[in-house]
């Protein structure tokens, strides 16, 4: 088995878009089922977290910059640790998450080597 | 400002199984919050605070992705109250207005964190309730800024709940906010000399809010059904209240009465159902205890409409089957009622019960006398409930005129089916 992080990517009309709060409901819902069926299948490591969209770079020189407000693009919104057998089965997961049905995507990464 | 984002951050107590959400809490806290909030820096600050309460349920979104806190609504109303007073910080009136009563920021943040206390709560959205029921709106901005800030709707579900365009929402609400901002009203619980107007009005808008609901679910969009709900959530708040009359409660029966109904109204292919044709053991026999119970705490002396509408409710809601209602009851409650307030939509509906009472000629000539006086022109079910008559009275050739003329109108898709499949079986007799 190895472990793959999911990378919760927002696209810029995601993040533009203002949810009525049924909406919000609605979104929630499908998260929570999803990351239970995670946890009763045993895919999920850990659920992770949000990371929210203030952020400062250092570069090579040490000079620090805002990274946040550098362009409206897509954003990185949070992480998860899942564990599978193979690339195809982590993205067969990542296929199952809310985050591409609601207009945003999901970057799987294998975790060490 | 970096001391108190730490207190949030510390307050992010997750669980490892993710918690569920009770039903509706995004909308039910948004209302708690304005209420809350509106309260404490006033109704002249409502748009900012429902923007401030927006930015924090959708963190509260981004966040709960990945599990949801022990205490969300202990969350989200700090992250909101935070928004807020973040946002006050920049607003000069607001620090001047805080010097003049020698107050600083931290004793409005302790003042804010008292509000959100959950016996305050019920009380802040009580007082809300009042303002946006003002007598200043009229009775449309009144049920507009209600579904929005004490139900937590968006304009497009206001919209396509009340089968109106969201720009004519959009605008009443905004209008609603304005004016309340422009007179000032203050969240004060109203005072004794106007108590009586004020309950008044909010028994309006409850009952405006409830039979649109009503008149329009069952159709496509699931709000309608919602916006029945909240109607009876808003009108059971007020039954707790010390404000409470015996109409609220007879207006309450009323609510409960026709939601236990809900059930039997459409058919497995979304069409309407006639009370006579309604399976009646689809009916919820709890909340007709329910509202069974509340009409009985309304008795008084000096009854209401709401009363007599209740009791022809629970009339139809007890009867063992169609043929088994008591209509004379029925046709004594539409008497008093028109007594007591006369519209025609009544006229219409005592004149149905007399048919079914067994004088549908005498029910016709009221029908038409109606028609003729030109009350019921923009009642769009007239057709239809002719119809029905004259098949009663026999007269099926003026019946079937009667329907065609309504299936000539624009009218929702379930009625529609309804009224052909009735046209249909005239064709098979």
């Amino acid at each position: 088995m190895a472990r793959y992080m999911f990378l919760y990517r927002e696209s810029p009309e995601q993040l533009q878009h203002q949810p009525s709060p049924e909406e919000m409901q609605q979104v929630m819902q499908l998260w929570t089922n999803w990351m239970q069926q995670g946890a009763q299948a045993g895919w999920l490591i850990d659920g992770g977290d949000a990371l929210k969209p203030e952020s400062r770079s250092v570069d090579a020189s040490l000079e620090v910059s805002d990274t946040a407000t550098i362009e409206a693009k897509e954003v990185v919104g949070g992480y998860s640790l899942i564990e599978a057998a193979s690339l195809e089965e982590a993205i067969e997961i990542a296929k199952g998450s809310p985050m591409p049905h609601s207009g945003g995507s999901v970057e799987v990464r294998l975790v060490g080597h | 400002m970096s001391d108190r984002k730490s207190e949030t951050d510390s307050d992010l107590e997750f669980d490892s199984q993710p918690a569920e959400l009770v039903e509706n809490f995004f909308r039910h806290e948004s209302a708690r919050m304005v209420a809350t909030l509106t309260r404490t820096f006033g109704v002249h600050r409502m748009q900012l605070i429902e923007d401030c309460i927006q930015t924090a349920l959708v963190e509260a979104m981004r966040s709960w992705r990945h599990g949801v806190p022990k205490n969300p609504a202990g969350w989200v109303h700090r992250v909101a109250k935070n928004r807020v007073l973040d946002a006050l910080r920049r607003d000069a009136t607001h620090q001047k207005a805080l010097a003049f009563a020698h107050l600083d920021q931290q004793s409005t943040d302790r003042m804010v964190d008292e509000s959100f206390e959950e016996s305050q709560i019920e009380d802040s959205l009580l007082r809300m309730i009042f303002v946006c029921c003002h007598p200043l709106l009229d009775p449309g901005s009144q049920v507009a800024i209600t579904l929005k800030t004490l139900c937590g709707f968006s304009i497009d579900e206001i919209a396509s709940g009340l089968l109106l365009p969201s720009e004519t929402v959009k605008k009443r609400v905004q209008r609603a906010r304005k004016k309340l901002a422009e007179a000032d009203i203050s969240t004060d619980l109203p005072r004794d000399d106007e108590l009586h107007s004020r309950v008044s009005a909010v028994h309006n808008v409850l009952y405006l809010m409830f039979n649109e609901g009503y008149s329009a679910s069952g159709g496509e969009s699931v709000v309608r059904d919602d916006i029945c709900e909240e109607a009876t959530r808003l009108c059971y708040l007020l039954c707790h209240s010390p404000f409470a009359r015996p109409d609220s409660k007879a207006l309450l029966a009323l609510h409960v009465f026709h939601a236990a109904r809900l059930g039997g109204r459409m058919d497995d292919s979304g069409s309407s159902v006639l009370l006579e044709d309604q399976d009646r053991s689809l009916w919820d026999q709890r909340l007709i205890a329910i509202a069974k119970h509340w009409l009985q705490l309304s008795r008084t002396n000096t009854p209401s409409r709401f009363h007599f509408e209740a009791a022809i409710a629970q009339e139809h809601c007890v009867a063992e089957s169609f043929d088994a209602t008591d209509w004379t009851v029925i046709v004594r409650c539409y008497d008093r009622l028109i007594d007591l307030y006369d519209s025609p939509v009544y006229r219409l509906n005592r004149a149905i019960a007399i048919a079914h009472n067994g004088q549908p000629q005498q029910a016709l000539e009221q029908l038409l006398s109606l028609k003729s006086g030109g009350q019921l022109e923009s009642y769009q079910l007239l057709d239809c409930v002719l119809g029905r008559i004259n098949e009663m009275c026999g007269n099926i050739d003026v019946a079937i005129q009667h329907y065609e003329s309504f299936l000539a109108s624009s009218i929702a898709p379930h009625q529609r089916r309804l009224v052909e499949a009735r046209l249909a079986s005239f064709d098979r007799r």
